[in-house]
């Protein structure tokens, strides 16, 4: 039987479970997104069929909104419980081990990702895809004209792709987590899955990112007329 | 070649548990070839001649088997020299004028007794949450009758090297006992005596983990780092894959 306190006392697990449904949607959400690259129809379609999905889009939604929630009301408690173990902090403290920028930074990336995630819902998912703001040489290209268009503002591409920053370094640390929480470690295959994280989350980072410089570097619209990838 | 160094330290002192404490500094001539624990006793000496409390700290064997001693040397647990405690740290590793910030292993699980001593007794009664081994009664079996393979009788032994003192939670950004349970969990769990009641007992030990107040892992791997024994932190993974059992049976 399903009980509350059961789920509060897998407080940490339930970071793990939820961050590792949410790193399967990113793959999912870049794979749509780099359908960009192949023009209007390609990727206004993508957004279409979406669309289309009506209820199930909608559970959808209302899923990943409850998985975001959860990760970060997990986190919270869990850290505020870490908080409370320590009791004292230490007056001089220097870590003994290796631990990395990516882990030392967990906070402070996920911290931002949450504004990042407003911002960005606001941008496209909450705008209209058939306003002026998507009109590129005098043709509507709906949500595609839109993201083309919003990122010509240097500060966005700016914002995005720091943001990006944030969510490669907060999944090379958390990748490797997942494996360990869920008790995989290898003497051999250990030091691959650290690889492969960092790997991943590089490769996740660079995917988002090239994105908006893409389109604001290669394919700049110096003119009206050049506005296209 | 021993020589003489001077060395400013500043240290935690509090006198009971329900007391705030502070630092106090103290000046100190030490021998190189003095231990750690040497060094601090030649500062107590000096206190207890001009009439003051000397500085509390555990210790036991002072041979590094024990698991008694054991403080925060300049932010971290048994020092700055790794796989060593702090009755195995020399002073030749200072150098003459450091100045050594010396506090207490801090969690609130395992809250100071006095000055540098801390009570430890939370990780007894995680060891108690354990419960017991199944064995067979009757006639004194056969030595080596059980078979084991040598990989696992290894990873056991690496397991029980852990001497509980502790520098796993102090080290710990969450100050979190992963390491010490896991550990405890691990050595049991590798050999066939450990069997029966091998997921019940990482389950109960877990639960008494939390319920003593520790922090959750967050996979720092700060404990493995500072722990004296090279406790590893695939002994984490292998408590968790018991524990998740544990759940699913
Ligand atoms: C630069 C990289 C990114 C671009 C260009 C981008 C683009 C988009 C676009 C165009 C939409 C709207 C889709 C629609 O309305 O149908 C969207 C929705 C969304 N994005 Fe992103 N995205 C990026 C990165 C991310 C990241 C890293 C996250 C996760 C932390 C994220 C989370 C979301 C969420 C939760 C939605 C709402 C999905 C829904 O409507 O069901 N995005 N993104
Ligand atoms: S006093 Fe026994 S380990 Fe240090």
């Amino acid at each position: 039987m399903f009980k509350i306190h059961r789920l509060l006392s897998e407080r940490s697990r339930s970071v793990t479970v939820s961050g590792l449904a949410l790193i399967l949607f990113l793959i999912f959400h870049l794979s749509g997104n780099l359908l960009i690259y192949k023009g209007p129809e390609a990727f206004n379609a993508y957004a279409h069929f979406l669309e289309s999905l009506g209820t199930i889009k909608y559970i959808a939604r209302i899923g990943l909104i409850g998985l975001f929630l959860t990760h970060m009301f997990f986190t919270v408690l869990v850290v505020k419980e870490n908080i409370k173990a320590r009791g004292k902090r230490y007056d001089v403290s220097k870590p003994v081990g290796k631990r990395s920028l990516a882990t030392r930074l967990m906070p402070m990336s996920g911290t931002f990702i949450l504004v990042y995630l407003i911002v960005h819902l606001l941008d496209y998912t909450l705008a209209d895809h058939h306003t002026v703001a998507s009109v590129m040489n005098g043709e509507n290209l709906g949500l595609y004209g839109l993201v083309l268009n919003s990122f010509q503002t240097p500060w966005r591409v700016i914002f995005y792709v720091l943001a990006m920053g944030a969510i490669g370094m907060h999944l090379v640390h958390a990748i490797q987590s997942v494996c360990q929480t869920f008790g995989f470690n290898h003497p051999v295959y250990s030091k691959h899955i650290k690889r492969a994280s960092v790997f991943i989350g590089v490769l996740i980072a660079v995917g988002f990112a090239s994105i908006p410089l893409f389109i604001n570097v290669v394919a700049s619209c110096s003119t009206a007329a050049s506005c296209a990838l | 070649m021993s020589q003489k160094i001077n060395l400013k330290l500043k240290v935690w002192r509090q006198k009971n548990t329900s007391s705030s404490g502070n630092f106090e500094t103290y000046k100190v001539t030490t021998d190189t070839d003095a231990s750690f624990l040497e060094m601090l006793d030649v500062v107590n000496e000096e206190l207890i001649v001009s009439g003051k409390e000397p500085i509390a700290f555990d210790h036991d064997c002072r041979e590094g088997i024990c698991g008694m001693c054991g403080a925060v040397v300049n932010g971290q647990p048994h020092g700055p020299q790794r796989k060593t405690t702090l009755c195995q740290l020399h002073m030749r590793k200072f150098k003459d004028g450091d100045s050594i910030v010396l506090e207490p292993f801090r969690a609130r699980a395992m809250p100071v007794v006095k000055d540098l001593v801390v009570d430890r007794s939370a990780f007894d009664r995680v060891v108690q949450a354990g419960g017991y081994v199944s064995v067979k009664t009757g006639g004194v079996p056969d030595a080596n009758a059980i078979a084991i393979s040598k990989e696992n009788s290894d990873l056991a032994m690496d397991a029980a090297q852990c001497i509980g003192c502790s520098a796993c939670v102090a080290a710990c950004p969450n100050a979190s006992a992963m390491l010490f349970v896991s550990a405890k969990v691990s050595h049991l769990a590798l050999l066939p005596q450990g069997q029966p009641e091998r997921h019940s007992r990482a389950k109960q030990m877990v639960m008494q983990m939390d319920k003593e107040g520790f922090g959750n892992c967050s996979n720092e791997y700060e404990c493995e780092a500072a722990c004296p024994k090279g406790i590893s932190v695939s002994n984490i993974a292998r408590m968790n894959r018991d524990y998740l059992k544990a759940g699913l049976s």
